[in-house]
């Protein structure tokens, strides 16, 4: 395979994203750069799904710094389809106008980038390229809570990023390569306390952009002021980057070493579940309910990382999906009953079970499978990360996960309440309309949800297949 | 060595400076006296096209641009330091910011690491040797920061869009 091909997805965005703006330069139609960045991101979905069935071994290129396998094809998938479903809610937001969609398929190209880096080049240059968009978009609607949101992601991430940077150079220093695939073989040996320093700080800066416990302030605030297609790609697509690049970068950078970092990563893990969970329960904002979720979700990936072993990260790759399709769902319920508005709280569901029944069904639907009920996506994903925990030996993720996800039923039971309370409904506050965008992800979403709770093996075999990172060692 | 600590003696006293200037002209000229070690630095690890362009592109063009700034927003203005919100949380961020500087500055100076001893390539920091880099193997990461560029032009457009242009856009559609 060459490297043409290997990087055909990522290429193929690349196209899309120059031709989208000359479309908008061109044509002065609204859907112009909507219709070619759907177009876009749907061919280059069709292209890594035909690559992954025929990779069979990693790739390198250039040096180590980009690595085409099943895993980076995967992760291609995921953020592809957090891409659509972003573009898909955001259809009709005219006020977001034309550049909406080029944002977009920009921040998607950035999380492509995160999923087959090899080297802190390349990891770098990631992370930023998935920040940079965000930080625009989040600011896009011109509101103060916008303003507010952008301004706060782009001071913190900026921060973050320069901490991250700091940390890589310093591994540069201490190991004297760039390639993830040099670390692991100088890692073996006595190493310096350089080389810590320089772990931990890169580590905390891309815990920041999963939104682990400490690092995790940014998040609600972000959340609430974004624009609701918008939280939603922060929330799957972000997070699925953020997890892709942790996973390769500890799981195959240090992985003879795994005895530094993992229990870090536990403890961290344990405390991010129930710290984020516990937060969820007093939300009334439903967008800042979600935020705090993300974040208890986020310390569930984390236990992927933490386990260092095979089932980990198979499990990680797993849980992504449930998750983001669950996102994708909640998300699309919350902009179709927000309509114009950008804030949405849980009263504003009271009495949509009687007003938009299949609206509401859908959304009890993704709601449980955040909480992990059988018979969804959620409760599988769930299940795979505490048989991690359990084959690594170690109760005490297990025990974190169970209380995460006690707490975190807490949470999602009160909009499932809301909605489906009669009493105090006000009604005459107007229904809210089906957009055929936001039809078409929540049906997407609480297929796959059932789908994934219900016969989940093809996609376990998918997984299996594509945590197979771990061959070159 | 000795040109070194001059230099690193200077860079920080800049940043200091940076921070602690109330006037924003006096904290861009002492950004301009941190740029222009930094650049002797460089200079000193032979990394003659960095030194040459931290010199152009920071102490040039970006520094005259922030005086500008400087100039047009805050001429004749003099504002008042916000209150803090959590008393003495200055001291404690400085107190720790230093803890942190020199902990990893010992580390570096006990532990020196590999990069060290791997040696300089070939034409190293120079022009002729920056070009077969960018414009050979490393070719696609300067594809990568083209493209965020592309991300910070389309941001200026998104984020100085005027509001009047955005109200009349769903009337029009109603027309149609």
């Amino acid at each position: 395979m060459s490297l043409f091909h290997g990087l055909l997805p990522e290429y193929i965005i690349v196209g899309f994203i120059l031709i989208s703006l000359l479309g908008n330069m061109l044509s002065r139609k609204y859907h112009v750069a909507s219709w070619l960045s759907l177009i876009g991101m749907l061919s280059a979905f069709v292209a890594s799904s035909h690559l992954w069935s025929f990779v069979l071994k990693p790739h390198m290129f250039l040096g180590g710094g980009a690595v085409i396998d099943n895993y980076s094809l995967f992760v291609n998938l995921l953020v592809l389809l957090a891409g659509l479903g972003t573009i898909l809610l955001g259809w009709d937001e005219r006020r977001w106008g034309t550049e909406f969609p080029v944002l977009v398929m920009l921040a998607v190209l950035g999380m492509m980038i995160l999923g087959l880096a090899g080297n802190v080049i390349t990891l770098f240059l990631g992370i930023e390229m998935l920040s940079l968009p965000l930080y625009i978009l989040a600011a896009s609607t011109h509101t103060a809570s916008g303003g507010e949101a952008g301004l706060k992601y782009l001071l913190l991430g900026a921060f973050s990023s320069g901490i991250l940077l700091f940390g890589l150079a310093l591994l540069y220093g201490a190991m004297g390569s760039l390639a993830f695939v040099n670390f692991a073989k100088t890692v073996a040996t006595p190493t310096s306390p350089l080389l810590w320093a320089g772990v931990v700080l890169s580590l905390v800066g891309i815990l920041f952009k999963l939104g682990i416990v400490p690092f995790h302030m940014w998040v609600p605030d972000v959340y609430e002021g974004s624009p609701t297609a918008v939280t939603q790609f922060m929330a799957f697509g972000t997070k699925v980057g953020a997890a892709a690049i942790l996973l390769r970068f500890m799981d195959f950078g240090f992985y003879a070493t795994p005895g530094w970092w993992g229990p870090a990563l536990g403890y961290l893990a344990v405390l991010t579940m129930i710290v984020g969970n516990l937060l969820a329960l007093p939300q009334k904002d439903l967008k800042r309910l979600l935020a705090y979720s993300g974040i208890g979700h986020a310390g569930f990936l984390l236990i992927g990382v933490a386990t260092h072993n095979l089932q980990g990260a198979r499990a990680l790759l797993f849980y992504l999906l449930p998750y983001g399709l669950a996102v994708l769902g909640a998300f699309a319920v919350l902009s179709l009953v927000a309509g114009d508005r950008d804030q949405v709280s849980v009263s504003d569901l009271t009495g949509l079970a009687k007003k938009r029944p299949l609206m509401a069904a859908f959304f009890i639907v993704v709601m449980l499978s955040f909480a992990g009920i059988p018979l969804t996506g959620g409760f599988v994903g769930k299940f795979y990360l505490l048989q991690a925990a359990l084959f690594a030996n170690q109760p005490g993720l297990a025990i974190g996960l169970v209380l995460g996800t006690v707490l975190g039923l807490g949470a999602y039971l009160r909009p499932i309440q809301a909605l489906l309370n009669n009493q105090d409904s006000d009604s005459t506050a107007p229904k809210p309309k089906w957009t055929l965008g936001g039809a078409v992800v929540v049906v997407v979403a609480v297929v796959g949800t059932i789908g994934l709770g219900v016969y989940p093996t093809p996609i376990v075999h998918m997984v299996n297949q594509s945590a197979n990172f771990f061959w070159l060692h | 060595m000795t040109a070194f600590i001059i230099l690193a003696i200077l860079a920080i006293v800049g940043a200091l400076g940076v921070v602690v200037a109330r006037q924003p002209v006096h904290s861009a000229l002492f950004l301009v006296a941190n740029i222009l070690s930094l650049a002797i630095l460089y200079l000193l690890l032979s990394a003659e096209f960095l030194a040459v362009a931290q010199v152009i592109v920071y102490a040039g063009a970006i520094m005259v641009l922030f005086l500008f700034v400087v100039t047009l927003l805050t001429a004749g203005k003099e504002e008042g330091e916000p209150k803090e919100q959590l008393e003495g949380q200055r001291w404690i961020a400085g107190v720790l910011a230093v803890g942190v500087g020199i902990a990893l500055a010992v580390l570096a100076i006990h532990h020196p690491g590999r990069a060290i001893a791997s040696g300089l390539p070939h034409n190293f920091g120079n022009l002729h040797g920056m070009g077969l880099l960018l414009w050979g193997p490393d070719f696609l990461y300067v594809g990568a920061i083209a493209l965020m560029l592309v991300t910070a032009a389309i941001g200026v457009l998104v984020l100085n869009r005027p509001v009047r242009r955005q109200a009349p856009r769903p009337q029009r559609r109603n027309e149609a």
